[in-house]
């Protein structure tokens, strides 16, 4: 019942962000249509993919650091990624794919550098480590971003905020195509490590005791999250709320094994995503909004319904 | 929050009300009072359309400071540079010992020029967003350098420019600020009002702010002829590889307008001759890239 609803809202969303939109395009020209075919459809797909991998990432994040308050973007990622997109500008590299590909790199060494923070000892990974050091690396990549954007004397380079909080402007079947061949991976191992994860909810000694390779999975959540949100950040920017809010609604209806959790996180992070940036294109046209903005505007309300249930409870 | 309130009263006592009228004055367009006697001869110019003005009513040789950004006329840049004024390095500005600070009149510069104040050196903040805001400026920097005569001709000449009824468009155009997210150019203008004067539409004349973010269906949508960039580069801009935006047909026929930022991206003295070469390149009579 409650994935047959969930598989209708997730339809319903993609449906109405390939008919909706700024510009008017008659229902029995919907199938010809450039504009739609060239790129409100791939923008439609690419919001689901990335609404989806957001909703994922942030599940396993929150299972890994046993923080609800954990979502994709705190680890360090969108500071690396921007900080990237900056670089890249202020040595004018000029081509189409190149501030995706130099946020994706600031953010792979963002990761990378958090990573290796959070390997206490050199071998095993501690959450805590992890949530403080990705603020940490954070902060300190905006440092630099803030002060390349203020030394440098390119105009072009404050317009890197801009990009980096870009939504989806820049969708087209090319960056679905690499989000399809690259996300599988990641999300394959995130929901391979669903019953581990599970037992991780119950502490790490207990989960231990009853068979977990505990600091395996740990590496395995932590990496395959990263890569998923570095991916996204690529080709979409910093998009809040979304890997914060859906796992904590996904959690509500289908409790907290993962098996499940996981791809209900998927289908409603993609479905809400979704019907944002039709949001986002449709209720201030011809103008648009940012679409970190809607998921916002629905994701707090929520969010709030969802702590006071949670404190009368 | 009593002692808050005293403090404040305190401050607001102590705070200059407007220099006493000890001679003739000028009211700025942050409302502030500047002194035009005598007659400013040591000026920081904090934007580039103020320090064209300044040449172009003969004032330039006293100009003492400019920002990096002011490369016109070429005499321009021999005045030693204080930085790119956005905020305005109040420190370099002092430094030159000025007797007239010029600010393009924004948030920043209103905080920068109170900071100046303290420090006793007049500043003057004047709007220069529009065509329409040519003049005024024209006529109050003639005041303060004592140039009144050919500030009063320069301001003519603007004025009638601002006046002039646009011609009937023959063509279409986008401004394109940015390209992800897509940040257009809307009614509100400068750029706008350059190409209603050239004979093209903006594709986007109802958004009516200065700028705004659009969505690519939009500007694919609205089909405009052209695809305006303000770019100091012969190549088309990087975003005319990307698939996406092939589906706005100028950027398949790659009609790209490569405008040079210097000419075509302030209101200026030279407004006029961008209205013009605009025009002769939007009639394919291209001018020669310089």
């Amino acid at each position: 019942m409650r994935w047959m609803l969930l598989g209708t809202v997730a339809v319903l969303a993609l449906l109405a962000s390939v008919v909706l939109g700024p510009a008017a395009v008659p229902l029995s020209e919907l199938g010809r249509s450039d504009i739609v075919w060239n790129l409100r459809a791939p923008r439609a797909v690419l919001a689901f993919l990335v609404g989806g991998s957001l909703g994922v990432a942030g599940a396993g994040l929150q299972a890994l650091v046993r923080n609800p308050l954990a979502d994709p973007f705190l680890l360090g990622l969108s500071g690396g990624a921007g900080l990237g997109a900056v670089i890249a500008l202020a040595l004018h590299l000029t081509g189409p794919w190149v501030l995706p590909l130099a946020a994706f790199a600031g953010a792979l060494a963002a990761l990378g550098l958090v990573y290796r923070m959070g390997l206490v000892g050199g071998a095993a990974l501690d959450p805590r480590i992890l949530l403080l050091g990705g603020v940490a690396v954070g902060a300190f990549a905006a440092a630099i971003t803030t002060a390349i954007v203020s030394l440098a004397d390119a105009a072009e380079l404050r317009n890197a905020f801009l990009w980096l909080w870009g939504g989806l402007s820049a969708a087209s079947w090319d960056s679905v195509l690499l989000l399809v061949l690259y996300a599988p991976v990641p999300l394959a191992v995130l929901l391979a490590a669903a019953r581990p994860l599970d037992l991780l909810a119950l502490g790490e000694e207990p989960a231990r005791y009853l068979g977990a390779d505990v600091e395996a999975v740990k590496r395995r959540v932590y990496l395959a999250a990263s890569l998923l949100t570095a991916a996204a950040v690529a080709v979409s920017g910093v998009i809040g709320f979304v890997g914060l809010v859906v796992p904590h609604i996904a959690r509500l209806a289908w409790g907290h094994r993962h098996r499940s959790l996981l791809p209900a996180a998927f289908i409603g992070g993609g479905a809400l995503l979704a019907i944002a940036d039709t949001l986002a294109r449709t209720v201030v046209a011809p103008r648009e909004l940012p679409v970190g903005v809607v998921t916002a505007l629905i994701g707090v309300p929520v969010f709030a319904l969802l702590l006071r249930r949670w404190t009368i409870a | 929050m009593r002692r808050l309130l005293l403090w404040s009263l305190l401050l607001v006592a102590c705070r200059p009300s407007g220099r006493p009228a000890a001679g003739p004055a000028l009211t700025d367009a942050a409302g502030r009072t500047v002194p035009l006697a005598p007659p400013a001869r040591r000026i920081v110019s904090l934007l580039p359309s103020f320090t064209e003005i300044l040449f172009a009513i003969g004032a330039g040789d006293h100009l003492v400071g400019r920002t990096a950004w002011c490369d016109y006329p070429p005499a321009a840049r021999a005045v030693p540079s204080v930085g790119d004024g956005m905020p305005p390095n109040v420190e370099a500005v002092a430094a030159r010992k000025p007797d007239l600070v010029v600010l393009y009149h924004s948030g920043p510069n209103v905080t920068a020029a109170g900071q100046l104040a303290r420090l006793g050196i007049p500043g003057v903040l004047l709007d220069l967003n529009r065509l329409e805001d040519l003049a005024p400026a024209a006529r109050a920097l003639g005041r303060l350098t004592g140039r009144e005569a050919a500030a009063e001709s320069l301001a003519a000449a603007m004025d009638s420019l601002a006046a002039r009824p646009p011609p009937p468009p023959f063509t279409s155009i986008v401004f394109v600020v940015w390209d992800n997210p897509p940040i257009i150019i809307g009614r509100g203008s400068y750029l706008h009002q350059l190409a209603a004067l050239a004979g093209a539409r903006n594709v986007f004349d109802d958004v009516t702010v200065p700028s705004a973010q659009v969505s690519l269906e939009t500007i694919a949508a609205r089909n405009p002829e052209w695809v305006a960039v303000l770019s100091d580069s012969a190549a088309p801009p990087a975003f005319a590889a990307r698939r996406e935006w092939r589906a706005v047909r100028a950027v398949r026929d790659r009609r790209f307008l490569l405008l040079a930022g210097s000419l075509f991206g302030r209101p200026g003295p030279r407004s006029s001759q961008a209205v013009a070469e605009l025009r002769a390149r939007l009639e394919g009579r291209g001018v020669a890239p310089r």
